[in-house]
């Protein structure tokens, strides 16, 4: 049998991202956010040094790797070091790690067993090669808060047995910041 | 301890605890027994956790030893990209030497040669540094998030373990 993963729960893991990237990307309830997929191979673009934080979800049917790559200029450096007191990645460290905290809560009520590791940081020369663990799904996402501050995601999914969920619509309104997904 | 196993415990359990309608039946000696061997390889069952311990301080060795060599793959690019400027140079000058260094031009050709082959194995080197690195990462986050899951799963059978045990250790009346 084909492992794979079904389009709803493509669907739904866009879902539980844009969910999770409300509530832990943002710092403020009354900043904008939006979150795009992105098409763009990141090979073209990135440049040696710039820093991506790694964090792996894991469940006994597949492993979820989720990549988290901020522009390190002006803007991100204002929104997420607001006391100025730790360096960018630091801030950004915790901010992606609650970020895959609200992701895995999500997932949590469709899969009895998981859990998270704790993130890493690497070159973000190494998107490049994310082929390279035989991906069964692999999703790219733009987030732009407050149409300055640019966050990069790729989620990455490697199967051992086929996933199919589906996550029910939101019931309740966003409060405060608009949110779009695209 | 297979699923048919705790299965017949749980059915001796029922008849102990049930009989045949007939009131205060006690506990059964054998399932208590067993109940309690299912706690006890429960509980070993956490020493697991001693696994993921050494296999993420390998992981961690692992990593470090990426990190060396990253830095030694580095310092080889540098050295080469110097190669190949001395090599040019070395060329320049031995055009401008005229007749006399014809025999130096062509080592000079070759140095340069093997520098730009040296060059592409460094930035092949470097992209596999990364694949590894990626690779390493993926690994070492799968044992660490594994361990956790695995450890959780292996606290939840812990406690309806002992759970068990409560009910079989204890009188019942049908």
């Amino acid at each position: 049998m084909t492992v794979q993963v079904s389009e709803r729960a493509k669907l739904g893991l866009a879902e539980a991202f844009r969910r999770a990237a409300r509530d832990a990307l943002v710092r403020d309830s009354n900043d904008t956010c939006t979150v795009e997929p992105l098409k763009a191979e990141p090979s073209e673009t990135l440049q040696e040094g710039v820093t991506l934080f790694v964090i792996t979800i894991s469940s006994f049917a597949f492993r979820l790797l989720a990549l988290f790559q901020v522009d390190a200029d002006s803007a991100a450096r204002e929104y997420y070091q607001r006391a100025r007191i730790e360096p960018l990645d630091e801030a950004f460290a915790e901010v992606t790690n609650l970020c895959c905290g609200a992701l895995n809560r999500e997932l949590s009520s469709h899969f009895e067993h998981l859990a998270m590791s704790t993130p890493f940081r690497l070159s973000a020369k190494c998107l490049a090669y994310l082929e390279d663990l035989r991906p069964h799904y692999l999703a790219r996402y733009l987030v732009t808060i407050n149409a300055s501050v640019r966050v990069q995601c790729a989620l990455c999914v490697c199967c051992s047995a086929s996933v199919d969920f589906a996550i029910a619509e939101q019931s309740t309104p966003v409060q405060g910041g608009e949110l779009e997904m695209f | 301890m297979s699923v048919s196993r705790l299965q017949s415990i749980a059915d001796r359990t029922r008849r102990s605890t049930a009989g045949n309608g007939q009131t205060a039946v006690g506990p059964d000696p054998e399932a208590i027994r067993q109940t309690q061997k299912l706690m006890e390889e429960a509980a070993s069952l956490k020493s697991v956790a001693t696994a993921f311990e050494r296999w993420h301080e390998d992981m961690i060795t692992l990593t470090k030893q990426n990190r060396v060599m990253h830095d030694m793959g580095e310092d080889l690019a540098t050295i080469v990209r110097q190669l190949i400027m001395l090599s040019l140079n070395a060329a320049v000058e031995a055009a401008r030497a005229g007749q006399s260094a014809r025999g130096f031009v062509v080592v000079a050709a070759e140095v340069r040669s093997l520098a730009l082959r040296a060059q592409t194995l460094s930035g092949e080197l470097g992209k596999n540094l990364r694949k590894n690195d990626l690779v390493t990462t993926a690994t070492f986050q799968d044992i660490q998030a594994g361990g956790k899951m695995m450890m959780a799963a292996l606290s939840g059978l812990e406690g309806l373990v002992k759970k068990l045990n409560e009910c079989v250790s204890s009188d019942r009346t049908g």
